[in-house]
């Protein structure tokens, strides 16, 4: 019931935003429906709101610059309870109510039975902040994403160990989920690729949050890095604990990027998180047209809460998919689907276009960034022609931090 | 070996607020009869009302535990007055029923009071940390752990040494015995699910400047406490510390030597055993 009444008080806000801004010439008539599934509640809902967010200032936006071909965008957001089974319930719904569009979900554990259900049900989703790769790989002829996947995750994890030197070991601990999964496979295989000896991998069990013993096992076995995944509370116990224990490695990496890169992390991890380098899919730091502009638009849209990069991918994900309706001749599954397979769109995420490449299927090419965290604050450090500082490397050990 | 001793330190220790969780549970089975299922959620309702004094009035988590023990206490003992009481006498399935529900009813009004983004605070024990030879110990941890071996010191000697101990006995061995002796058996009932609660509610306290607080964790933590409540016996409340020790050591040296990915599994697993080997607990007695 609550969940409804959410629902229908955004879907009012939805409406009432895209209505009620003037512009040159602001979208009328009959609105064109998509649907969107988000962790709006549950253990997802930080990234839930930051979708949120981006979907709204997206529809926003383009319903201000005159629409769909004049007629207003609505994206019907629904909570999946970061829950699968509720979010293919929420699917049903949409496509029995004839929604030609899905957007969502956030979590690769939701996401994955989401892509099967709805490439069986023949009708496009377009997904923009899940990473597991097997989402679109093999993946299906109606999935596309609009994010990186894990292996873009990982790949320029590689490519600064490359640059530093002195790299050897690694040791791996994901959390035990999809994207956990996704993470450790790229780092296994890029780190035999990259000649890198894995001296530890083990997923941990999500929930109630003693890393005491696995860290004190890494501590025991030693390696140069130290690799993780994980969703939010869990990055900040895992570095606290890894504090606690006296863990020392040249990097601590946040190899799934999520949980290590939201500013959650740096308030609820303070010290403890000082020197972590975390993937991430976007920082305002970036070259994209509009990309600081829209950091700040999206702050200021969100009452002063900084936004994460999932926010500014859902706002990528609802410009791509109007691109899609304003250029498809029918507004049908397949009509959208075909529009969608052209897409070249500069966003201020990125580009976004949808490739067949190394086993992936419509999968977005676009590489990831690695931000460190130096004083409190996310700085980019990679690839060097986005990089606003210098890597701090190798990380101080604790007992020689103030 | 250091290594050895220290993961075995780290599971005493965590064992050592596991067990907390479970006297509370196993307490208000002992006295009432009752398998309550919102246990978990009542750590959860410690962890947020240390977690609004923290944040809002910027108090050290572990200064406000008196104030965290004596909301726990005065909330159980309303819920109990006004929610168990009027079906004391009514079937098992019926109570089981209210405490599903008042846990499904708190984690909800958390909900809405703290929203749902997984809360975490930074104290400046968070991580830091003390050391004896080369063994590490948690700050945070330590504290937890001296606070709760005092506190179960302390609710032992009310158990055994005061008028109330000894009638909260009484009614856990026999009601009708009890009463007929001039125990008021429906205090005892209020204060009993009033301490369940303070106990649960303190746990919370001592878990949050280590963990997150989440409105909808509280089952988590209701597994625990049933698993510990099972290895020490029902009822049981020296059990439970066994109970939770027990687990606190066999997760922490599973996790440590076979895989992190089954380390609920571990604690399960032992559960299981003495459950099949022991249906009354590793240290309770049979009930006829």
């Amino acid at each position: 019931m609550i969940q409804t009444l959410l629902a229908l008080a955004l879907a009012f806000l939805l409406l009432g935003t895209a209505g009620g801004i003037s512009g040159a010439a602001p979208a009328s008539g009959e609105p064109i429906r998509l649907g969107a599934i988000s962790s709006l509640t549950g253990s997802f809902a930080t990234f839930g709101s930051m979708e949120r967010a981006g979907y709204a200032l997206a529809v926003d936006d383009i319903n201000t610059a005159g629409g769909i071909n004049g007629r207003p965008l609505l994206i019907d957001l629904q909570d999946d309870t970061s829950n699968a089974n509720t979010a293919l319930t929420v699917a049903e719904q949409f496509i029995r109510s004839g929604v030609p569009l899905v957007l969502g979900a956030y979590s690769s554990s939701i996401t994955k039975p989401l892509a099967v259900y709805m490439a069986r049900q023949r009708v496009p989703l377009l997904n923009s902040n899940s990473a597991d790769d097997s989402i679109t790989k093999p993946g299906s002829d109606y999935v596309f994403r609009v994010g990186q996947n894990t292996d873009a995750y990982v790949k320029p994890l590689f490519g600064l160990f490359k640059q530093l030197g002195g790299i050897k070991t690694i040791a791996i601990l994901v959390s035990n989920n999809a994207l956990g999964h996704s993470v450790e496979n790229s780092l296994v295989t890029q780190a035999k690729d990259g000649d890198y000896q894995v001296v530890f991998d083990q997923a941990y069990d999500e929930g109630l949050t003693d890393f005491r013993p696995v860290l004190n096992r890494i501590k025991d076995i030693g390696a140069d890095v130290l690799a993780m995944s994980s969703y939010e509370a869990d990055a900040v116990a895992l570095m606290r604990q890894i504090k606690e224990v006296n863990l020392n490695a040249k990097v601590f990496a946040g190899a799934g990027a999520t949980g290590f890169a939201i500013p959650s992390f740096l308030k609820g991890g303070g010290e403890a998180v000082e020197y972590v380098i975390t993937s991430a899919a976007w920082s305002p730091d970036v070259h994209y047209p509009r990309a600081h502009e829209l950091f700040a638009r999206l702050k200021a849209f969100m009452g002063g809460v900084e936004p994460s990069y999932h926010a500014i991918r859902s706002y990528a994900g609802a410009t791509v998919a109007a691109d899609a309706l304003r250029r498809a001749t029918t507004l049908t599954p397949e009509g959208i689907r075909e529009t969608l397979l052209a897409t070249r769109l500069t966003t201020p995420f990125g580009t976004v276009e949808f490739k067949d490449f190394n086993g992936f299927h419509n999968q977005n090419p676009l590489p990831s960034i690695l931000m460190q965290v130096q004083r409190n604050k996310y700085i980019t450090v990679w690839p060097p022609d986005v990089a606003v500082g210098k890597v701090i490397y190798p990380t101080p050990v604790w007992t020689a931090r103030k | 070996m250091v290594q050895f001793v220290q993961i075995v330190v780290n599971g005493v220790f965590t064992g050592g607020v596991y067990a907390i969780i479970g006297i509370g549970l196993s307490l208000i089975f002992g006295v009432m009869r009752i398998v309550n299922f919102a246990h978990g959620v009542f750590l959860v309702v410690g962890m947020f009302t240390t977690l609004f004094f923290f944040e809002r009035l910027h108090v050290d988590p572990f200064l406000v535990i008196p104030l965290v023990v004596l909301v726990g206490g005065l909330l159980g003992i309303v819920l109990e007055r006004f929610l168990l009481e009027p079906i004391v006498r009514a079937p098992e399935h019926a109570s089981i029923l209210m405490t599903v529900g008042i846990g499904l009813v708190l984690s909800n009004l958390l909900l809405f009071a703290f929203g749902d983004a997984p809360q975490i605070i930074n104290t400046r024990y968070s991580t830091s940390t003390w050391h004896l030879g080369p063994i590490t110990f948690s700050t945070a941890l330590t504290i937890a752990f001296v606070l709760t071996v005092v506190v179960i010191g302390g609710l032992a000697l009310i158990l055994e040494r005061t008028d109330l101990g000894r009638s909260i006995r009484a009614a856990a061995q026999n009601a009708d015995a009890a009463e007929l002796q001039g125990i008021n058996t429906r205090r005892v009932r209020s204060l009993v699910f009033g301490i369940g609660f303070a106990l649960a509610a303190l746990a919370g306290a001592l878990l949050l400047p280590q963990l997150f607080a989440h409105p909808s964790i509280g089952p988590t933590y209701t597994l625990k406490a049933f698993v510990v409540t099972v290895l020490g016996g029902m009822g049981n409340v020296a059990g439970a510390i066994g109970g939770g020790l027990l687990l606190g050591v066999t997760e922490s040296l599973g996790a440590a030597y076979v895989s992190s990915s089954y380390r609920d599994a571990f604690g399960l697993a032992a559960f299981l055993l003495v459950l099949l080997l022991r249906p009354a607990g590793l240290f309770g007695r049979s009930r006829t």
